[in-house]
């Protein structure tokens, strides 16, 4: 039997990156805000020091900062014609878990999108026409988000002055400044902090890049490239390049996290109150189910407790926000039969996977040294960049030499032809670990009809529930992107003097047992019509006007860029929309 | 010694090694080096002669300071400089002549010194091994805090462990990061105080972010606490000899 | 205890020439215990059957030669002992609940079984065939040893439940992250699978030398556990918040 507790104004699921920061807004205006967490509380001191958080075998091969598969897991499936089946340890992507949620042990790359994305559909078809959007595949469903990026210009940059990114701008207010991305959107200001310095790989990428006529630059980074004290007061320091960014949490106050830029602050307020090893089971609605009246969890003690809430903010990272929607009953499921309901639908990932080029012995590359988002990259192929007229293809993906680490259990490449194991190979890691440059292509998932996300109907968590059902395949469209831009890559290796090149480019099908990406997209995507998207665009939810959906889930498709800085962006334009329109007038915001 | 013996008797070694293995050799494990040639290896037995004597171009003899063993004397008032970096001493000679780092005392003697004086006296300390002057017992409060500090941090200050860039009970993170362990507390808390009042500068992404958030006593805290550390690695090695 | 001194001769900007064969031997013989024979290992989990198969297929999977010891040497059999008897062998982070079926290659790994009981029950099976052959896996040739995991890696037997392809991908991850974790968890000992590569270690800050392109890092590597007493989480005896001085 539920205990209820006290009414409070806010509940938010998850207290990562959206929770985090929607709650401080808030609390600031003199609401209640409560924050639950499935995780543990934690800490840079004492939680992240080294040496203890530099262990490669328990942080990046045991997943210790990550859900717990034991409890919750999910299901996935290539397509509708397969059983989904657990994934029954995380290898694809890594969904976090703990106070911070994702946004502790991310590698800090921090860009924004495109102009283009935001009217996607509209700008393609505009551009090339709409039978080109057919032909690219009949299946795709990539729709026009109902907010713009100028809209969201201001919210960027306060976001990037909440975590000091650091980076060259290469468009301020329409003038291209050399040393930044030509190809960006235009920003109102410089970044709040100079570039990371850059490394050797970088370096020969930058040489090799320019050689042909490309436009490398530096990647924007949220581990600091100096001292920095955010607008709350709150300093960071400067990035070492220890080398173990990603799946780590930062033990020098260098990496932007809840914990350096935003929780010190919360902590304190009054207003707010942080309960972690809480378990949200659903969002309790009223008898007409157009009203959320709180929220259900289960404390670490397995009691359960009915919180009821005025506010009900979803924060909980993509795929958990759209499993919280389903399990709550909000929203029509999305049916890929009819084509009809919209919770699951557009559910998008990330096209990955560049080439190795192996290079001279003389050349030592140090890949320990390096940072989460130290890399020199190019965005000539990103987006919608380049023409795409005779390509047949929609999308384009970042290239850059963009290397985190040398940790050897993740790290020990070999060339192609060399034996999987014994001498040969062994031989073959001494004579390269130090001399081999990893390219990274990453870009663009278009949303197919195809990929969606559900309810199991057989695999349960720990408390019982349904687990969420992934069916996810790469569209075609995504391949022939990715292999067009893997023969240019090829070029630029050479370029770099690579003596050895293994070409990258995505295959088919897409598999859940080696990482490629965390930036799982949509499931609960934001739009103009209630028929094809969940959340309008305040990611408020249509059904629902007094629950929020904040974060990743609201994409229509995926971009081509690492999402985290704007998902920080449309969090705060969300929360300005809650602040200046729905608590003077609490109902919909937009009437569609 | 053992090692030495069959280092030498290996030619190969002695085309790319010769005078610095002498010097290096009582050491154990050597840091090697790869270089063209025709490059300029640092001579370290050139080093123990500026050491000794000073140049001629009017360096004094760094042993006046700093002993010809590098453990300078116990007043505290000149850094042990004995088993340092090379790397990491080079650099702070470099950035004494330059202006980036200041004394009184050290920039002239830096000015006086050539580039390769630099890196001939860098690599004579850098080789040498010094016994730990006898002090005055430190406060066991004190170290304890130090300790803490060095290890875990400060939560409520924002300071991570000293240890993360320091090294393993403080013994360094070669070539950049110099040790800690067995330097003179009076030194550390006069360094800190540089960082704190911006006179030292030559890290300023670190050291002095740092500096300012430590008051008085979280100075003199880690500064006993390093102080009486002997590098656990040098501990060990010292078990290992008896 | 490898000796280590903090010494590095500047040699940054310099365009380097190669003496790796001189470097290993050097280290080689500098460094006692690398070359010496497999550490004596206490096992908790395998039996001696067990382990007398796991000694002598981590020895082919990454053997020993004149330049480096292998993953026998570096007690990778000693580290999996470990990990299969302790919290990850039990199924820690595993999603254990049925139903069990076999999957596509995108689904990832299927099995009901833990990692313990994947391995007692692939190996009792692999010892029951060779028991019935002329020759134990541990008294084979190297040729016919590295023969036998060819054909475990290629799939088609059924090892008591468990196909001999999912075994032998199992064994050879399980040997990678013995030869090169840290060696606080029992394998990489001597950490020799970091110096083989050049890989400093769990002690990371390179600020300063992050853009000295091409410089060489060769100082010894340093793990987890390099502190002295052993410990490598905070000593709960030393208060993450410092109590405030004494007035």
């Amino acid at each position: 039997m539920a205990t209820r507790l006290k009414p409070v104004d806010v509940v938010t699921i998850g207290v990562g990156l959206t929770g985090s920061l929607a709650a401080l807004e808030l609390v600031e205006t003199g609401l209640k805000v409560v924050g639950l967490e499935r995780g543990a509380g934690r800490d840079t001191v004492p939680d992240f020091q080294s040496p203890a958080i530099h262990d490669e075998l328990r942080f990046s091969i045991r997943k210790a900062n990550m859900q717990d598969n034991a409890k919750v897991a999910v299901t996935f499936r290539n397509n509708a014609n397969q059983t989904a089946l657990p994934i029954r340890r995380w290898e694809s992507f890594l969904p976090g878990q703990g106070l911070g949620g994702a946004f502790v042990h991310w590698n800090g790359q921090s860009f924004r999108a495109q102009v283009a994305d935001f009217i996607y559909k509209t700008h393609i078809e505009q551009r090339y026409g709409k039978k080109f959007l057919d032909a690219c595949g009949p299946e795709l469903t990539i729709q026009d988000w109902d907010v713009t990026y100028d809209e969201l210009e201001p919210h960027y940059d306060r976001f990037e002055c909440l975590l000091g990114v650091s980076g060259k701008a290469g468009n301020i207010k329409g003038q291209i400044r050399p040393g930044g991305n030509p190809f960006e959107a235009p920003r109102s200001r410089e970044y709040p902090n100079p570039p990371m310095k850059e490394p050797y790989f970088g370096a020969i990428f930058r040489k090799g890049a320019e050689s042909l006529g490309y436009h490398p630059y530096p990647q924007p980074s949220a581990n600091l490239s100096r001292p920095y004290t955010n607008p709350l007061g709150l300093q960071l320091q400067a990035c070492v390049f220890c080398g173990f960014c990603e799946r780590y949490a930062c033990e020098h106050y260098a990496k932007a996290s809840p914990q350096t830029t935003i929780l010190p602050v919360l902590l304190k307020n009054p207003n707010y109150e942080l309960r972690t090893n809480c378990e949200v089971l659903r969002i309790n609605l009223d008898n007409t189910r157009t009203k959320a009246t709180g929220v259900t969890y289960v404390d670490a003690a397995g009691q359960e407790y009915e919180q009821p809430a005025e506010l009900v903010l979803i924060t909980a990272f993509p795929l958990n926000n759209v499993r919280t929607l389903l399990l709550s009953g909000i929203g029509k499921p999305y049916d890929p039969t009819t084509g009809e309901g919209v919770v699951g639908r557009n559910y998008t990932y990330q096209t990955t996977g560049g080439p190795t080029v192996f290079m001279d012995e003389s050349i030592n590359i140090n890949p320990f040294m390096a940072s989460g988002a130290n890399g020199t990259m190019i965005d000539d192929f990103g987006g919608d960049n380049f023409d795409h007229a005779n390509l047949g293809f929609i999308g384009g993906q970042y290239v850059g030499a963009i290397m985190t680490n040398g940790r050897p259990i993740e790290f020990h490449p070999t060339p192609p032809g060399i034996p999987k194991w014994g001498l040969e190979w062994k031989r073959a890691v001494a004579r390269h670990y130090n001399h081999t440059i990893l390219i990274q292509q990453h870009g663009t998932s278009v949303a197919s009809r195809l990929n969606y996300l559900d309810l199991d109907p057989t695999y349960k968590d720990a408390w019982g529930q349904p687990l969420l059902r992934m069916t996810f395949d790469f569209p075609d469209n995504d391949i022939r992107m990715s292999q067009y831009i893997a023969d240019k890559v090829v070029e630029i290796g050479r370029a770099m003097g690579g003596k050895i090149i293994e070409r990258g480019g995505t295959k088919r099908p897409y598999t859940t047992t080696v990482y490629q990406s965390t930036h799982n997209a949509g499931g609960a995507i934001m739009g103009t019509d209630p028929t094809t998207s969940v959340i309008n665009r305040y990611l408020q939810c249509w059904d629902v006007p007094n629950v929020f959906s904040l974060g990743a889930s609201a994409f229509p498709q995926n971009i081509t860029y690492n999402y985290s800085v704007t998902i920080g962006a449309l969090t705060y334009w969300a929360l300005d929309s809650i602040k200046n329109k729905y608590l003077k007038s609490p109902g919909p915001l937009v009437h569609a | 010694m053992e090692t030495l013996k069959s280092l030498m008797a290996n030619k190969t070694w002695c085309r790319f090694f010769a005078a610095v293995a002498a010097v290096l050799a009582p050491l154990g494990l050597l840091t090697l080096v790869q270089a063209q040639s025709q490059a300029r290896q640092p001579d370290a037995k050139h080093g123990a002669v500026i050491a000794a004597q000073g140049t001629p171009a009017g360096a004094p003899p760094c042993a006046q300071c700093h002993a010809f063993n590098g453990a300078s004397d116990s007043s505290g008032a000149f850094p042990r400089i004995a088993g340092q970096s090379a790397l990491y001493l080079a650099g702070q000679l470099r950035d004494f002549a330059a202006g980036v780092r200041m004394s009184a005392i050290m920039s002239p003697i830096a000015k006086a010194l050539s580039p390769d004086n630099v890196a001939d006296v860098a690599a004579y300390y850098a080789g040498v091994e010094a016994p730990f002057l006898p002090l005055k017992a430190p406060d066991a409060a004190l170290v304890k805090r130090g300790e803490a500090l060095a290890k875990v941090g400060d939560a409520a200050k924002r300071i991570q462990a000293c240890d993360n860039c320091h090294g393993p009970g403080g013994a360094g993170e070669p070539p950049a990061i110099p040790y800690l362990a067995g330097q003179y507390s009076q030194y550390i808390v006069f360094t800190l105080q540089m960082w704190q009042r911006d006179f030292r500068t030559n890290s300023p992404d670190a050291m002095a972010v740092i500096a300012k958030k430590l008051d008085a006593q979280d100075m003199a805290a880690v500064a006993a606490y390093y102080q009486q550390v002997r590098s656990p690695l040098a501990a060990a090695e010292a078990q290992r000899k008896d | 205890m490898i000796k280590t001194i903090s010494a590095a001769v500047l040699t940054a900007g310099l365009p380097l020439e190669s003496a790796k064969t001189d470097e290993h031997a050097a280290i080689a013989a500098t460094t006692p215990s690398i070359g010496a024979a497999a550490p004596p290992t206490t096992y908790l989990f395998f039996n001696p059957e067990e382990a007398a198969f796991i000694e002598a297929a981590v020895a082919r999977l990454i053997p020993a030669d004149d330049q480096w010891p292998g993953a026998l040497e570096a007690a990778v059999p000693n580290y999996m002992d470990k990990q299969l008897a302790g919290a990850w062998g039990a199924g820690q982070r595993l999603y254990r609940s049925g139903p069990w079926q076999q999957g596509t290659p995108s689904q990832g790994y299927q099995l009901p079984f833990t990692p313990a009981e994947l391995f007692h029950t692939a190996l009792a099976a692999i010892n029951k065939e060779l028991a019935q052959a002329s020759t134990p896996f541990a008294k084979m040739s190297a040729d016919q040893q590295d023969a036998y995991l060819r054909s475990l890696e290629a799939g088609g037997k059924n090892l008591g439940g468990v196909p001999s392809d999912e075994f032998f991908a199992a064994l050879w991850a399980f040997t990678v992250e013995g030869f090169f974790s840290d060696p606080v968890y029992g394998g990489n000992r001597d950490m020799v699978g970091w110096r083989m590569i050049g890989f400093p270690g769990a002690y990371a800050s390179y600020y300063d030398l992050v853009d000295q392109h091409g410089i060489k890092i060769d100082r010894p590597p340093m793990s987890l556990a390099e502190d002295a007493h052993g410990h490598m989480h905070a000593d709960p005896g030393i208060p993450a918040y410092l109590p405030p001085p004494k007035q």
